[in-house]
């Protein structure tokens, strides 16, 4: 199947989109962190220390991460936003610090450590109130990605001017939306990225996650435009516009979960000047990754690495 | 080949058999009307498992006159239970009957044991009566239990589709005709624990950091479940997922198990691309299933054109 590169997702930004973040980023604001960071001594090694992370996000919803840091650091740290894929559970981000980073790998709300308040499960969190943006299951979710960047500034260990995102599916749409609301984000890294230009997904693909849409479509047919309306707000492409930092974007060319389409639509929306995309022809939704990994480490090597 | 392993294999597995046998399937089912669409009906699967302990699939079935074909994908190592696996295009349900698994400690089946990810594979591991892959097993097993009792299935043609728990499945239930793997974590577990930082093996690595004495104990344990143990028990026409070369579960590194498997065993070394190796499985199975002449149902963006 021929991917047409110039493809337009057919997403329109609200007029009042900065409005409602707006009063999202507001609410994060007023809500204390109340961090705990234990440390976790049977994941930790020589090299490394692990720890359990817990704070508060939007709705005093307690949310939860794995921060790991190389150990006897001689000078404060740059730092990496791991954010995770939809179904996938956060890792254990050891092989960042490897590499030198601080990194907290983030399970927002929903996700294994982070259920006791909300847990819409799978299928299920992609159109959980999806009638409704105000309650709409990721305005939460990406707040506590976003979330994450406050718990990185808070730690002494953490250079605040060297914080870059990275993530890949999921991962890659929450690091679209985590670079536009965050100028604290030096540079960033999205993989197949999900949750970008849903309408056209869910007619491009026959695979879920995008399939949980059009099963909520097909048994509540009369909620259609609600659905597209709510959407639009939490599209990808409603956010790139937003992104300044430097950014790559990899995409598999027969990505049978994140359709290539939408990717080349998300590119073209990306504000910053300096974006580039990498296309990986004969790849899936691995996004040609035994390759690119090399790509992200240089790349972050580059903006976050003095 | 047959070096360590215990003396009393046979004996552990015929009593985790006999266990799961006197416990009832006492199988519950509802249908869920949201995921159900106009070729396949989607049904929600209570099943009971050793314990006793309650385990939860997703069983959807083809509209029209079966006999089906039948996917059996076993219990992830992850705790997301899917329907079909990420990417897989839905229509598969139109042609198969797919039923998928959560293990006890996965979503949907954590009541009262939720596991963590990572954490499962190590869970209880000090000794032979508190490791909780004999329950995973178990469930995996009582999967295909229950498939018996669907008067719909094709019993000839029952694929068990996933992790190391497929080759499991095959070698310790008779109903597996075929099996697709991706061998991952238990096979020579602790030695290829060794060559990797990578979860879920890195579990051991961990374990074994913060208790060192458990090392032959852990040892003793984990080879009921080797899966080069199980290697001759394996009939069912098998297709091997292997890393690519010089990964961890290479094709250098699974020759030996390939080798003393029963049944006939393609093995596919892994080209490095989800696109070109879900193609090969895909195709390798309906072929299989179906002969040279059908073709397989792929997502969109994998048809030519």
């Amino acid at each position: 199947m021929g991917v047409d590169r110039d493809y337009k997702c057919r997403v329109i930004k609200p007029d009042d989109f900065n409005e409602f973040w707006g009063l999202v980023i507001d609410e994060l604001a007023g809500i204390e962190l109340n961090i705990v960071c234990e440390e976790d001594k049977l994941r930790s090694d020589e090299n490394t220390t692990v720890y359990q992370v817990f704070f508060d996000s939007l709705d005093r919803v307690r949310v939860s991460g794995w921060y790991s840091v190389p150990n006897s650091p001689k000078e404060r740290l740059p730092a990496i936003l791991l954010v995770p894929g939809y179904q996938s559970d956060p890792p254990i981000p050891k092989d960042w610090s490897a590499k030198g980073y601080a990194c907290l790998s983030i399970n927002p709300r929903g996700k294994v450590r982070s259920r006791n308040q909300f847990d819409p499960g799978y299928p299920g969190l992609l159109t959980h109130r999806i009638v409704d943006r105000n309650t709409y299951s990721y305005r939460g979710f990406y707040a506590d990605a976003w979330r994450g960047v406050d718990f990185l500034l808070s730690r002494k260990e953490v250079d605040s001017d060297r914080i870059g995102v990275a993530g890949s599916s999921q991962g890659g749409g929450l690091t679209i939306t985590t670079s536009a609301m965050r100028k604290e984000i030096k540079a960033a890294s999205a993989g197949a990225p999900y949750l970008c230009g849903f309408m056209d997904a869910i007619e491009l693909t026959d695979t879920y996650p995008y399939q949980e849409i059009n099963d909520y479509l097909r048994t509540n047919p009369d909620s259609s435009e609600q659905v597209e309306n709510t959407l639009a707000y939490f599209d990808g492409i409603s956010f790139a516009d937003q992104i300044s930092c430097p950014i790559i974007i990899n995409i598999g060319l027969q990505d049978n979960v994140c359709p290539p389409e939408t990717g080349y639509s998300l590119f073209e929306t990306i504000g910053s000047k300096d974006k580039k995309l990498f296309e990986y022809d004969g790849h899936g939704h691995e996004a040609g990754r035994y390759v690119h990994s090399a790509i992200i480490d240089q790349f972050f090597d580059e903006h976050l690495k003095r | 080949m047959i070096d360590n392993r215990p003396i009393d294999f046979g004996q552990f597995w015929y009593s985790l058999g006999k266990e799961l046998s006197e416990i009832p399937v006492a199988a519950e089912t509802e249908i869920l009307q949201m995921r159900s669409t106009d070729f396949a009906d989607l049904y929600g699967v209570h099943m009971s498992s050793i314990g006793p302990y309650k385990i939860y699939g997703y069983l959807s079935v083809p509209k029209g006159d079966g006999p089906f074909p039948v996917i059996y994908y076993v219990p992830k190592n992850a705790s997301v239970l899917e329907i079909i696996p990420q990417g897989t295009s839905n229509q598969i349900r139109s042609r198969y009957i797919t039923f998928s698994v959560a293990c006890r400690g996965m979503r949907t089946s954590d009541s009262p044991y939720s596991a963590m990810y990572p954490g499962q594979l190590t869970d209880g591991i000090e000794s032979m009566s508190t490791y909780v892959y004999r329950g995973i097993v178990a469930d995996t097993l009582r999967g295909l239990d229950f498939l018996l009792t669907c008067p719909y299935i094709n019993k000839s043609s029952i694929v068990a589709w996933g992790n190391d728990n497929a080759l499991l499945a095959g070698a310790l239930h008779g109903a597996v005709t075929h099996i697709v793997s991706t061998p991952s974590f238990l096979y020579d577990s602790i030695q290829q624990a060794s060559q990797t930082s990578s979860y879920p093996l890195e579990e051991f690595n961990d374990y074994f950091r913060l208790n060192p004495e458990k090392r032959d104990e852990v040892s003793k344990i984990l080879a009921y479940y080797d899966l080069k143990f199980h290697a001759s028990a394996i009939t069912a026409e098998t297709l091997i997922m292997a890393d690519h070369e010089g990964g961890l579960h290479d094709s250098k590194t699974l020759s030996e198990f390939k080798e003393n498997m029963s049944g006939q065993v393609t093995l596919h070394t892994s080209e490095r691309s989800s696109y070109r190796d879900g193609m090969f499985a895909e195709e390798w199975v309906t072929e299989k299933l179906f002969g040279h002449d059908v073709a397989p149902i792929v997502p969109n963006h994998w048809k030519s054109e």
